[in-house]
């Protein structure tokens, strides 16, 4: 059971322009196993969504993978040409993006859009698509499906789009789901509807699902293990459980402390000094250092990599065998 | 600690929106006028010095009720007194010029709310200038000097446009813009929402030191429960633009009273992770242009029942908590565990 779907060997994403190259994504690494929920977080500009679009080969030009391997179902798919691309996205990966309203062809009935899915990828007739559009959309506990098959995207409410949206995605039964800030366009109650949406699907049929979010809350009440990403790389990856409890990298410690908490004092939130480096001026050595209040030597200077601290991998010289006692 | 002066208060607040069809298409197509109670008898009143915060789902009228309150919108009905002043008498113009000046917002969208083509130094300055507050350029520059130094900013980034600074900074030029008339009420509609939650732990510090330092007075429109426990005094729930529930955010989180508010706070995702099991949430707001009779939220309520779908249900004061819900009233709804 525990087979990987995906595995991420080092991916590297640059934009060349006309003074330099910039690096939103910088040596990722990172797998997600079948019936999986694996949590990306980070804040703005930490080049979440790009990981995301290059796994499923959609970055824009001029942004390119310049580095690093993609595999899927232990076939390699970075180097596929355009159009074998083009029909793994949608069968083997299914995608949701933040805004529903865009998700959906606003001029054709719903049942239309998953149809045309299911026929582009399955290969059955046009009887069977549909019975299969109405179990999808029932799935995604759509109420009265059968009724609201022929329904145009804008007599949805926001959350019941999302949902039309999931049952786009997982039309053709990816293996993969990639989720790219699902909740973030909806209210509180509407989201715990749909994460609890997520969390079935991904129990029931054993998808994979990379959950691209900001909010830790989402990630706490779904997913099973968290990558956290900063400037384009990941510092710090594990379970969930230990990343909330036991944050060990100084910026996870930091992005923990400030969010508000909903229980005991209202005591200052720790806030983190600074924002996110831009692209063109990331910091040498440890990218977070100017924001660290635990910075020492080797961070301003040297890169530190993944490496094993209990339960969970953590890029931070603090936890370094060779400088601890130095 | 701050006296107990109500500095704002706001007594049964309505405001109703036009939304037909143009008059052709009416008479066309044989519709009615249609109406939408976007806030619906509202009322509250905030503590000089404390924080009242207005939470709820997008269309609940929060951002309505925030509008009236600053004076962007006239209400239909109701009244909004402010330092004793009535802002909707029209025969006290001079003494409601005054009070313009010590009432300020503070808008969701830093990006948007700030005028591109202007320098920070006279985004900052407008308010001085157009409440005629400070006299020579002088004294103007040395007072936007030190509000930028205020908000945690350097003086030398007075002469920079607003694109070269990222979110949080904007928002900070924003609340420096909003200080500069030295105000004694800020209303902030969604002040962190648009920013990383670093960033936003940094917002939210900053705005409480200044609440101390000059013993402002907050009006919190938010939609981020956590955000609201952190800041406010008071909490009010709004659903389709009624006040559901005003209480204490401890006493709020702890023991909700109305149904509503229970949903709202079950829905939150925690990071106890307890791995609780949660109750389904039915149902999402109705269409505020058609709303369900009697209590708004009972087609989506566990407790309702017959009287719940006719009458809407009063205010009424249980130790400190105002809840309007019939179920509560008779004792019908049973406790937290």
């Amino acid at each position: 059971m525990s087979e990987n779907i995906l595995d991420v060997i080092d991916l590297s994403v640059e934009i060349p322009t006309r003074h330099n190259i910039l690096k939103p994504v910088d040596g990722l690494n990172f797998n997600i196993k079948r019936g999986e929920i694996l949590g990306v977080v980070g804040e703005s500009g930490a080049g979440k969504s790009m990981a995301g679009n290059a796994i499923i080969g959609l970055l824009e030009r001029p942004a390119h993978i310049a580095d690093g391997e993609i595999w899927l179902n232990k076939k390699r798919i970075d180097n596929l040409p355009a159009e074998s691309m083009r029909k793994i996205r949608g069968k083997e990966i299914g995608m949701i993006f933040q805004d529903p309203l865009t998700s959906l062809n606003p001029l054709l009935p719903i049942g239309e859009q998953l149809t045309e899915t299911i026929i582009e990828h399955l290969k059955i007739s046009k009887k069977e698509a549909l019975d299969r559009a109405i179990t999808l959309l029932e799935e995604v506990r759509i109420p009265a499906a059968t009724q609201r098959i022929n329904a145009y995207p804008h007599q949805f409410s926001g959350g019941m789009r999302q949902r039309v949206v999931i049952a786009l995605a997982l039309a053709a039964e990816p293996s993969l789901v990639i989720a790219d800030e699902p909740t973030t366009a909806l209210d509180v109650s509407v989201q715990a509807q749909i994460i609890s949406v997520l969390k079935k699907i991904c129990k029931e049929r054993g998808t994979a699902i990379m959950l691209i979010t900001h909010d830790m809350g989402v990630i706490a009440e779904s997913a099973d293990r968290v990558a956290v990403m900063y400037s384009g790389q990941i510092v710090e990856i594990g379970k969930t459980y230990n990343i909330i409890k036991k944050p060990r990298h100084p910026y996870t410690v930091g992005l923990m402390g400030s969010i508000p908490a909903l229980k005991g004092d209202n005591e200052r939130l720790v806030q983190i000094p600074g924002s996110m480096p831009r692209l063109n001026n990331i910091p040498p050595g440890c990218s977070f250092h100017p924001r660290c209040e635990k910075a020492f030597e080797p961070c301003y200077n040297k890169r530190p990599l993944l490496s094993k601290i209990g339960d969970s991998k953590v890029a931070c010289w603090l936890y370094d065998e060779g400088y601890k006692n130095g | 600690m701050a006296s107990k002066n109500i500095l704002v208060k706001v007594n049964s607040l309505t405001r109703i929106f036009d939304v037909s069809k143009p008059w052709l298409n009416r008479i066309l197509e044989r519709e009615k006028k249609q109406f939408l109670r976007a806030v619906d008898d509202v009322s509250f009143s905030i503590i000089e010095g404390e924080s009242f915060a207005l939470v709820g789902e997008s269309g609940s009228g929060k951002s309505t009720v925030a509008k009236m309150v600053v004076g962007l919108l006239d209400p239909t009905k109701g009244s909004i007194i402010i330092d004793n002043i009535d802002i909707s008498d029209k025969n006290k113009k001079e003494e409601l010029r005054k009070l313009r000046a010590e009432i300020q917002m503070i808008f969701q969208d830093p990006f948007a709310s700030l005028n591109p083509r202007w320098r920070v130094d006279k985004i900052i300055a407008e308010p001085l200038k157009s409440f005629k507050l400070e006299k020579s350029e002088k004294q103007i520059s040395a007072r936007v000097d030190e509000l930028l130094s205020l908000v945690g900013l350097d003086a030398s980034d007075g002469r920079k446009f607003p694109h070269e600074f990222s979110g949080g900074q904007r928002q900070r030029i924003c609340i420096a813009r909003a200080l500069a008339s030295k105000p004694k009420f800020i209303v902030c509609d969604e002040p962190t929402s648009a920013l990383d939650v670093s960033v936003q732990a940094q917002i939210l510090n900053l705005m409480r030191d200044l609440q101390d330092e000059f013993g402002l007075t907050f009006l919190f429109i938010s939609h981020d429960l956590s955000v609201v426990r952190h800041m406010a005094n008071h909490v009010g729930v709004m659903y389709l633009g009624r006040i559901v529930e005003i209480a204490n955010p401890k006493v709020l989180f702890e023991n909700p009273q109305h149904p509503y508010t229970r949903m709202l706070l079950d829905a939150i995702p925690d990071l106890e992770m307890s791995n609780k099991e949660r109750k389904p949430i039915e149902g999402e707001i109705p269409n505020p242009i058609d709303p369900p009779s009697g209590c708004t939220f009972h087609p989506r309520c566990p407790y309702a029942d017959e009287e719940c779908k006719i009458k809407i249900p009063a205010p009424i004061n249980i130790k400190g908590i105002m809840v309007a819900c019939h179920g509560v009233a008779r004792g019908r709804i049973p406790a937290k565990q």
